[in-house]
């Protein structure tokens, strides 16, 4: 049996998963940036990088939000299929360059949207594909 | 600027490549444990324990923190917004390895869609 139905608790969670996804990246991008006059041009210059970066608490952020993702994300795998769940909470394709424009005041082309578009589009139907494969081998 | 792309690529289908690879892992021990969903809160547990004492989950570990490691150095080289569109690559591997290693079936709807990601990658560097 399918577990189909997508209630307005789950479309919140999906919706909560897609900003904590953009929140980590942020998390992610802040903890590289803090760290940006060292320049990694070697292994070396990688390590040093690294390191540096395992002290900001951007990072930490960060890994902490993956790891309440998850368990937001096992509560609606719980609740919902994946081939649902996953063209909602591929929106975070969407997020992540909105919130780079907002809080990061990177520019994004024309072009670059429509290839995001692209993308979002295939995301969405590489995991419809995976409900058609279950529902044949039913 | 050119040469520059080309790194934050590579790099970019190394992360992609280590997820994938630690994907691989986690289904592979996943499998071999034949656990089928269940309320039971002892059942849950046991799964639990025994995939945590599963060599195979740790693999896996390893290759999720170099993966973070080289997604730390791509973001401190390329702009948030190309390098998240640029890592839906993991799509891709995760389709030649389901196909490749785990003998997946596919459909057609699903080689459209990764042909569509592999289009907007391509989309988004030129951009």
């Amino acid at each position: 049996m399918f577990k189909k139905k997508v209630t307005l608790k789950i479309l919140l969670l999906l919706i909560a998963s897609d900003i904590l996804e953009t929140a980590i990246q942020f998390f992610f991008k802040k903890s590289a940036l803090a760290q940006a006059d060292l320049v990694v041009a070697d292994p070396a210059g990688a390590a040093v990088f690294l390191k540096a970066v395992f002290f900001s608490p951007f990072l930490w952020a960060g890994l902490f939000t993956v790891a309440a993702v998850f368990i937001i994300w096992s509560t609606i795998l719980s609740k919902i299929d994946l081939s649902v769940a996953v063209p909602i909470a591929s929106f975070s394709y969407i997020f992540v360059p909105i919130a780079s424009i907002i809080f990061l005041h990177e520019k994004i082309t024309i072009l670059r949207w429509a290839g995001i578009l692209f993308i979002l589009i295939g995301v969405i139907l590489v995991s419809l594909s995976s409900k058609e494969r279950i529902a044949q081998a039913k | 600027m050119k040469e520059g792309l080309l790194i934050v690529l590579s790099l970019i289908a190394l992360t992609s490549l280590c997820d994938t690879i630690n994907q691989l892992f986690l289904k592979s021990a996943i499998n071999s444990l034949n656990f089928t969903p269940t309320f039971n809160i002892i059942k849950i547990f046991k799964f639990i324990f025994q995939l945590v004492i599963n060599p195979r989950l740790w693999l896996g570990f390893v290759f999720s923190v170099i993966s973070l490691c080289i997604w730390l150095l791509v973001l401190s080289k390329a702009e948030l917004n190309f390098a998240f569109s640029a890592d839906s690559m993991h799509y891709i591997f995760i389709a030649l390895a389901s196909r490749l290693i785990l003998k997946e079936r596919f459909s057609s709807l699903r080689w459209l869609g990764t042909g569509l990601i592999i289009s907007g990658i391509v989309i988004v560097s030129l951009s």
